[in-house]
């Protein structure tokens, strides 16, 4: 609506997704065995670990290359993805943390009001998709930010792209509702 | 035309005569041309005197479709592969469409999209089908059809998502802007198939008004129309007074139970409903609803204001609670006797007790999350709080004491702090908790500012951060590894055996020198490997040649393996109908040879096995009735058949076959339909043909030893 209003919508990020690789081949097996909270998948090939303290989880393939899911932040994802080096490091493999980059961030705001998804949709052709059989809201990819934002008729959005999170507000407030 | 020079006398003055299609030198009269293609139109007379233009038309895509260019068998050679693209798309899309009832002109439009699909490459990585099916769809929805995804979904078998996936891309990439759904154009489709006979119209109206309510109501967005249609026929059917039940709408409409339930009791909220039959027909509400889904995270939101406003009073009997229990861990440290070195082997023990207290409590290590899990925790300990204080009291008070004195092993360190902190818990924050559970968190949160993101660069780990004693427990000791490795050992027995076959199969083609780089996916075709054997030779080149995917290769082992011969274990039915043994050495042997010989020429059979299969049924159709059983399992044989080898076989045997029927041969012909029925193993067969063969020509059976 107003552009005073995102202001005050307040933000939360819920997910971050960010990878780096640890330059050094990784036996799956060994982590498997000696480490705790780990769900070993030989046939896909990678091996889930879950951490507590920035609460993660981390998906390892045996080429060294890691990806981190479930951080509420960047920073925590950072900071999880180097406890999960130092333990590797731990368990005996020679491991490098390098290029750790944030792939997706996900962010969850609600408006106060309802949304009409059909003249929404209607409005905003090219750029809305609305297919109710498949998925009960409109999704609206904005290209130059390289986000996907899901409209839902109760009024809560959800964004999700590579950006930063202040560019969040930008991509709601593009988004011209009603 | 091109004025050319004379050949003869160099004169450029070349006529040109269209309707005798020749072109002459006018100077010297030399006849340059003779039969020159002429691109005019011809009038044919046909019969009653009707003249028509000559020529055929040829279509816009592509060039002419040649039906018979030489022996016709061959899949069209010399045509572009986008002409055969667009096609097969063709086809396809009549298919489907008539399975839909489609009429033409949504074909032909359908086709179109096809075509700016195709030539925008969006095809690529993609299954015909599905691309197909979303061009139809896509049709569908633009010209207003009633017809659901779900529907083209359920002809193809395949998942809807995946379907709606490559539709949604599509439109997009075309540019298509498919209009939104609207519940109502099912309505007319689901009533028909729900049978209300001469009713249907009225009750299809009854049925239209009640989702345009539902659309006032704002029940539609988000949801998928079918299941608003479906809530809504089956209210309206009740109001004619049908009886239809929840599963008859259920299979017409295609929703769960779960979903139609919902829409009802959504309907049933809103004010609407408490309307009669007639008032509902004549008025309507002017008053619109929220959004049900809206109502219901409002109704959240009230939840959890009001377990916020509880938790807060919790809070403050929780301090009440607290002072107590530190006044009884007081009382009840003093009252302890100090026995330290016994206890150190009893600590041990106990760690497994533990675990499952552990696994109660929830992480202590969150210092946001702990204060609600300590009162979760709290709240579900506190019935067993008097028993484990008492049971456990003795030997974790000695631990506490000596774990902060001895790091000892680590899990131990570990296992004392998470004892320490269901103690915690129970007692409400004690000191211990504090200290070891938000120690390595405070340490962290101040160390997090310092992060350096140089030092990534360099590929350092940047260790900050990073507290090494909580680290360490998410290694295991050494006696934990172990109990880990034998218990993931035992679970995962099956694929380990399967890895250490595989590797063996490939140590071993690694020495035989046919290493494949690529993996093999079915089990079976490791036992090929394994002797070098002609036989196994032979297999192994077959499978190689990927000539038939349908020999039987235990069969083939077999073979190799009996000398004189116990029956052939992979054909009961032969072994009940089988003369004696001689005969099954010999005929599997003569099987082999034909084999060996046709291995040779399978090269170039693999173009002509439908020709020889051609050939094969002549020969058959003219000999006596006796051979029918024999006819009927050589023709399946020749149907089923993709590989040279049954062809060579058959016609071989055929040939043969053909001078003399025998009455012993009877019985091996009654085989082969059994045999077709129980395994379809063209090899059996041929090797049953094989056997009439042979006692038809007695003198083979001397041959074949020599072969070998």
């Amino acid at each position: 609506m107003d552009s005073s209003n995102d202001d005050a919508l307040d933000i939360i990020i819920t997910n971050v997704v960010a990878t780096f690789r640890t330059r050094c081949h990784l036996n799956l097996r060994t982590i498997a065995l000696e480490g705790t909270n780990v769900i070993y998948k030989p046939e896909v090939g990678k091996v889930l670990m879950k951490l507590r303290k920035p609460k993660i989880t981390a998906s390892i393939w045996s080429s060294g290359k890691i990806i981190c899911t479930g951080a509420t932040s960047e920073d925590e994802a950072k900071l999880g993805a180097r406890r999960l080096a130092r333990v590797l490091q731990k368990l005996g493999f020679k491991v490098r943390f390098s290029a750790f980059k944030v792939v997706n961030v996900l962010a969850v705001c609600s408006m106060p009001f309802a949304i009409r998804l059909i003249d929404f949709t209607k409005k905003n052709r090219p750029i809305a998709s609305y297919e109710p059989e498949l998925h009960p809201a409109v999704t609206y990819r904005i290209k130059h930010l390289k986000a996907t934002i899901q409209v839902f008729s109760t009024g809560s959005i959800t964004v999700t792209g590579t950006m930063g999170s202040f560019d969040f507000r930008e991509a709601i407030r593009a988004m011209p509702l009603r | 035309m091109s004025s050319r020079v004379c050949r003869t006398c160099g004169g450029s003055d070349i006529d040109v005569d269209q309707a005798r299609g020749s072109a002459v030198c006018t100077g010297c009269g030399s006849v340059l041309e003779d039969n020159i293609i002429v691109s005019e139109v011809q009038f044919v007379e046909g019969s009653g005197g009707v003249s028509s233009a000559v020529g055929q038309f040829v279509s816009a895509d592509g060039p002419v479709k040649a039906p018979l260019l030489g022996s016709g068998f061959h899949t069209s050679v010399g045509k572009e592969s986008r002409a055969q693209t667009l096609q097969g798309g063709k086809r396809q899309i009549q298919q489907l469409g008539s399975q839909l009832q489609l009429n033409q002109h949504c074909l032909d439009t359908a086709f179109n999209f096809f075509k700016m699909v195709v030539s925008k490459h969006l095809t690529r990585g993609r299954k015909t089908e599905h691309v197909i099916a979303a061009c139809l769809y896509l049709v569908c929805r633009t010209e207003g059809t009633p017809h659901m995804l779900l529907d083209l979904s359920d002809l193809l078998q395949v998942n809807v998502y995946i379907l709606g996936k490559t539709f949604l891309l599509l439109a997009r990439e075309l540019c298509i802007n498919a209009p939104a759904i609207d519940p109502c154009l099912y309505i007319p489709r689901f009533a028909h198939m729900l049978e209300f006979g001469v009713k249907t119209h009225e009750v299809s109206m009854t049925a239209l008004r009640l989702v345009q309510r539902m659309k006032r109501d704002w029940m539609h967005t988000g949801r998928r129309p079918s299941g608003l249609c479906g809530a809504a026929l089956l209210v309206a059917a009740r109001m004619h007074k049908f009886r239809r039940t929840v599963k008859d709408v259920i299979s017409v409409v295609k929703v769960c139970q779960t979903t139609l339930r919902k829409r009802l009791t959504e309907f049933e909220d809103t004010p609407t409903s408490q309307l009669t039959i007639d008032e509902f027909m004549r008025v309507d509400l002017e008053q619109e609803c929220d959004p049900p889904s809206f109502i219901a995270g409002q109704h959240k939101a009230k939840m959890q204001q009001l377990e916020q406003e509880l938790a807060r009073k919790l809070d403050d009997v929780e301090g009440e609670i607290s002072c107590y229990k530190d006044e009884i861990e007081t009382e009840l440290e003093k009252s302890r006797p100090k026995l330290r070195g016994i206890y150190a082997a009893y600590t041990k023990e106990i760690d497994p007790e533990d675990a499952e207290v552990l696994s109660l409590t929830s992480d202590p290590e969150e210092p946001e999350v702990e204060d609600k899990e300590l009162r979760v925790a709290t709240q579900q300990l506190t019935q067993d709080f008097l028993c484990q204080v008492i049971q456990e009291e003795e030997g974790r008070g000695k631990k506490k004491d000596d774990s902060n004195k001895e790091p000892g092993s680590e899990k131990d360190v570990e296992g004392s702090q998470r004892q320490a902190t269901p103690l915690a818990v129970i007692l409400g924050k004690l000191p211990t908790a504090t200290s070891l559970g938000l120690q390595p968190t405070c340490d962290e949160s101040e160390t997090r500012e310092k992060q350096d993101d140089e030092q990534s660069e360099g590929g350092e780990l940047d260790l900050d951060g990073i507290d090494d004693q909580e680290i360490d427990k998410y290694i295991l000791n050494e006696r934990e590894v172990e109990v880990k490795t034998e218990l993931w050992m035992k679970q995962n027995a099956e694929y380990l055996k399967e890895q250490k076959e595989k590797e063996e199969r490939i140590k071993k083609e690694k020495e035989q020198g046919t290493y494949k780089e690529k993996p093999k996916k079915s089990k079976k075709k490791k036992e090929q490997i394994e002797a070098s054997t002609a036989g196994e030779a032979i297999e192994r080149m077959l499978e190689k040649k990927k000539i038939s995917s349908k020999i039987n290769y235990e069969v083939l082992r077999d073979l190799n393996s009996r000398g004189t011969g116990s029956g052939g274990g992979s054909s009961p039915s032969r072994a009940s109908s089988d003369p004696p043994d001689v005969n099954t050495a010999t005929r599997k042997r003569l099987s082999r040879r034909r084999r060996k010989k046709s291995s040779d020429t399978n090269r170039d059979l693999a173009a002509n096995a439908s020709i020889m299969g051609k050939r094969v049924r002549l020969l058959i159709s003219s000999t006596p009735k006796k051979r029918k059983p024999a006819v009927q399992a050589e023709h399946s044989v020749t149907m089923t058949t993709e590989s040279a080898t049954e062809t060579t076989t058959t016609t071989e045997a055929a040939a043969e076959v053909t001078p003399d029927p025998e009455p012993d041969s009877s019985s091996t012909p009654a085989a082969p339909p059994t045999v077709l029925e129980e395994e379809e193993d063209e090899e059996d067969e041929a090797e049953e043909e094989c056997v009439s063969a042979l006692q038809l020509v007695g003198d083979y059976g001397c041959e074949e030893e020599e072969v070998f």
